[in-house]
């Protein structure tokens, strides 16, 4: 089916535009009271890329997200996406401007169906208004028909044509960090933050999960920023990994670097050797 | 046996010789050239094929259908596929697998499908067997075992792959192309050369092979059948005669491309007949896409039938208890009646009410709920079925037939008519096709449906046709009313010590159609009594152990469970006593993993090896004629990466007398 009917329209409708994604932190910190919890943080994603923050547990990546994401607001520095200054914004702005995210604890409506959620995501594509929506008009009916296409593209692309009238809450784990993956996708964001996808994943769901994510930045030229814990996954799959550790950055580049990287196998493994 | 069955039998009676319809205006064309006609014939206004893709059927009409064989043949042109090479297709039921395989038959090549679910070295043998150049598989998964074996096939020049999804890292590799490039270079081949195509499809003879089929091989290695499009055109005009098909009457794509049902239904008799030919989501989706289109016919094993009717027991134990009453009271009203119409009775008036008010009130609903209700007919074949999924079946209101056929005869051709349907037979001939019974027993068949021969094996070829009369290999008996009854595979009849003589497969069907057992396999060749291996229904009994509050981890665990031992000495000797006493089960035991293809116990069609089984578990077959209760034994499992685990457990023997 997919050799005679052409790239989903997601992809072949995409304009170069819609997929720039340079994002520039600068001296970023953070503080909870007496605690920093982010430490001069400098980072820079550019377009096409995926790239990793990874670290020990409490080192403050979620934090990160979440100044990037607007849940947070830095204390210092500046967060510039795509030329423009974005720090304190706040997180519907962000989504707006193609900021898109995922969760490390699945927040979706459990008493919801899969297409009802991933269809939450679309009002941001929105572009009639209350009134035609009453009317329903033709063209009220032609977006709608669109939205319903792009979110059955991103069902047939994560493989979720059997549970799309499921509702979430009867759906196991996996699943719903996958139905999550597709929703963040549905606003068709021009950078993906994510989470921990694969945190408490069976081994065959990591397995998809991955394919997913791959397969997303190769042939879809998403940008993403990925925190995981499994560092074999991040690094097989990541091409700029930056270590965090206490809220600082230890560490930035390519996999290969940082698997050697001194630093990082200290706070990984502890004062053990030499020290 | 009575006099007279032996006289017919001696006379080597035909059954259903009936006069053959004459030859309709398709005579003497190939596959692709009835497409052709086809094409011209219902052109935009009809639907050749159906996909669900994105959530909505979506649909090629012939003319459609007539433009993608056509670039797909002019691709495989410009790859060099030519006239006498054979095409490998590794693919699932996908509209590109009729493309591909009409497609090589337009140039005179012949394509053979390989099950999607094999392991990398049973594709490498497939591809080698048959000196395949080229083979199309279905995606990335499927492009991965010819990768990592690339060495192994020298031969092979191009691979195709019909899904891009995750193929973008070997764009660069020459070796692979996508579907869509194979279609543009067609495209590009008819813009330079418009007659090319016609000039090809011309060519053909109907006498030539159109496929070749890999046999499921329970008795060894597989064999290639050869199947000629007059093999095709004989089923076709045969089922066309004797059984009301419609231009536009559905067809569910659901056993595997590799397998003769889909053969020779969705490629062959669609064709001919104008059907449209439906293809699921995806094999997830099967269960409700099968519900939206409610196909008209179709022809499954009888697994499918074993199952379906296991999960309606199993849910409506689970429903409430008015659902559960109404649906107890239709259970007992279509007994009734099917009892009284099997004796040829007529219904009294008021069992005629309740007969109506069950149907619509219960038997209607629940063959909406599972997709039956617009069959006119459904048939399983492949493996004998027990009558009691039958029966069960008939009594919900299904027409359920069994029918009997072979790869080596291009499919079915002995079906149960309409209201003569008896349990044990699997009816008579289609018109065209002539059966026969040997005096050792053998069913043979002769017909225009019958194969070409096994490719490149002509000993096999010669042991299995003789004077144009194909040996199916299996043992039966025509019954005083002309019906065919099969006993099981002629090598399979077994006899115990006493020589009582039992059949296997008889058994093993009437213990497989209770819901806690999955599968069993018979011994007791020359033994004292008759014995099981039982694999207990993993699903099924889970759910008996939860109501039950008995914990259980994996299925080793559960099958160890005194109580699960307990309820399937009940449920054999429940069976037991429906057997002839020669055929009694004296022990049994509870296999520790379930039996598999990956562990070649199985046929990727689902049929026991018996010989495989047999040499594999021969301590067990051993302990149970010993006078051992238990048994240490160390099992190997094969996974699907190429790894071999080991099972360490205890069994036991469980006795029932």
């Amino acid at each position: 089916m997919k050799s005679f009917r052409g790239e989903p329209s997601i992809v072949a409708e995409a304009r170069p535009d819609d997929k720039r994604a340079d994002l520039e932190l600068r001296d970023i910190v953070l503080k909870f009271g007496g605690i920093t919890a982010l430490n001069r943080i400098n980072l820079k994603v550019d377009t096409g890329e995926l790239s990793a923050v990874i670290g020990p547990n409490g080192a403050g990546k979620t934090s990160l997200l979440n100044c990037i994401t607007g849940y947070y607001k830095p204390q210092k520095g500046s967060i510039v996406f795509n030329g423009r200054d974005v720090t304190g914004l706040s997180t519907h702005e962000l989504t707006v401007i193609g900021i898109g995210r995922t969760f490390q604890n699945i927040e979706l409506f459990a008493g919801m169906s899969v297409l009802s959620n991933m269809l939450l995501a679309r009002n941001l594509h929105c572009r009639y208004n209350l009134a035609h929506a009453c009317l329903f008009s033709r063209s009220v009916r032609r977006e709608e028909v669109r939205h319903r296409r792009i979110l059955e593209e991103l069902i047939d692309f994560l493989e979720m044509q059997a549970i799309r009238k499921e509702l979430v809450g009867s759906l196991p784990y996996g699943m719903r960090k996958r139905v999550e993956l597709g929703r963040a996708l549905a606003l068709e964001p021009k950078i993906l933050i994510l989470d921990e996808p694969l945190a408490g994943m069976t081994l065959e769901e990591k397995e998809d999960m991955v394919r997913f994510l791959v397969e997303l930045n190769h042939a879809w030229h998403q940008t993403m920023i990925l925190v995981e814990h499994d560092m074999s996954i991040v690094m097989g799959i990541s091409q700029k990994i930056a270590v965090l550790d206490f809220g600082v950055k230890i560490a930035e580049g390519a996999p290969e670097d940082i698997r050697n990287h001194p630093e990082v196998i200290k706070a990984y493994l502890g004062q053990a050797s030499g020290a | 046996m009575n006099e007279a069955l032996r006289d017919k039998r001696a006379a080597g009676y035909l059954s259903g010789a009936r006069s053959r319809k004459p030859a309709h205006s398709f005579a003497g064309l190939t596959l692709p050239q009835v497409l052709f006609k086809q094409a011209a014939a219902l052109g935009r206004d009809h639907i050749a094929i159906r996909q669900k893709a994105y959530g909505i059927w979506q649909a090629l009409n012939w003319e459609d259908y007539l433009r993608f064989v056509r670039q797909t043949a002019l691709g495989l042109w410009s790859l060099g596929l030519r006239r006498g090479d054979n095409l490998a297709l590794v693919v699932d039921n996908e509209p590109e697998w009729l493309f591909s395989e009409l497609g090589a038959q337009c140039l005179g090549a012949v394509s053979v499908n390989l099950f999607t679910s094999a392991v990398a070295k049973e594709i490498l043998h497939g591809i080698d067997r048959i000196n395949a150049r080229y083979v199309i598989v279905q995606d990335q998964e499927q492009a991965d075992k010819l990768l990592e074996n690339k060495d192994q096939l020298p031969g092979v020049e191009r691979v195709v792959y019909m899904d891009p999804t995750g193929m973008r890292h070997c764009s660069q590799s020459p070796w692979l192309i996508s579907f869509a490039q194979l279609l543009q270079a067609g495209e590009v081949v008819d813009r330079e050369e418009p007659d090319l195509f016609e000039k090809l499809l011309r060519q053909g003879k109907s006498s030539d092979t159109a496929v070749m089929i890999m046999t499921s091989g329970t008795t060894g290695l597989p064999k290639m059948v050869m199947l000629s499009h007059d093999n095709f055109a004989a089923m076709a005009t045969q089922w066309m005669a004797s059984n009301p098909i419609k231009t536009g009457d559905n067809w569910i794509s659901i056993s595997p491309p590799a397998w003769i049902v889909d053969q020779m239904w969705g490629v062959g008799i669609t064709i001919f007949s104008g059907m449209v030919m439906n293809f699921p989501e995806t094999a997830a989706t099967v269960t409700e896409d099968f519900r939206e289109i409610g196909p008209h016919i179709i022809i499954t094993s009888s697994r499918f039938w074993e199952d379906l009717a296991s999960k309606i027991r199993v849910k409506i134990s689970d429903a409430g208890p008015i659902k559960r009453g109404f649906y107890n009271l239709a259970q007992k009203i279509g007994e009734a009646v099917i009892k009284k119409e099997e004796k040829g009775l007529a219904l009294s008036v008021p069992q005629k009410a309740l007969k109506s008010l069950a149907y619509w009130t219960v038997s209607r609903p629940l063959l909406d709920r599972i997709g039956c209700l617009q069959f006119r007919t459904a048939l399983t074949g492949g493996h004998p079925i027990s009558p009691d999924v039958i029966r069960f079946f008939r009594i919900n209101g299904l027409n359920l037939k069994q029918c009997y056929g072979m790869t080596e005869a291009c499919g079915i051709f002995q079906v149960q008519p309409d209201g003569q349907v008896k349990p044990e037979t699997v009816g008579t001939s289609l018109p065209g096709a002539l059966v026969k019974i040997n005096p050792d027993q053998e069913v043979l068949v002769s017909g225009p449906s019958i194969f070409q021969g096994y490719y490149e094996n002509p000993e096999a070829t010669a042991e299995a046709l003789e004077d144009g009369w194909l040996h199916t290999g299996d043992a039966g008996y025509i019954d005083d009313a002309g019906h065919l009854v099969i006993l099981g595979r002629k090598q399979d009849i077994m006899r115990t010590r006493d020589g009582e003589p039992f059949a296997p497969d008889f058994i093993e069907t009437r213990l497989k159609f209770d819901p806690y057992i999955k599968e069993a396999v018979i011994w007791g060749e020359g033994q004292p009594y008759v014995s099981a291996f039982i694999n207990i229904d993993f699903e099924n009994v889970g759910l008996w152990a939860e109501e039950r509050q008995i914990p259980y981890t994996t299925y080793l665990d559960l099958s160890r469970q005194p109580a699960v031992a307990e309820l399937i000495c009940k449920r054999v000797q429940r069976t037991n006593q429906a057997l002839p006493e020669a055929m009694r089960l004296a022990k049994i035991l509870l296999l520790y993993k379930l039996l598999d293809a990956d562990d070649e116990e199985l046929t990727r069609t689902g049929k026991v090896r018996r010989k495989f089984v047999a040499q594999r578990y021969q301590e067990l077959i051993d302990a149970l004629y010993g006078d051992k209760t238990e048994l240490a034994v160390k099992g190997k499992v094969h996974y699907r990466d190429g790894t071999i685990g080991t099972i360490e457990t205890t069994l036991q023997i469980l006795s029932l007398t």
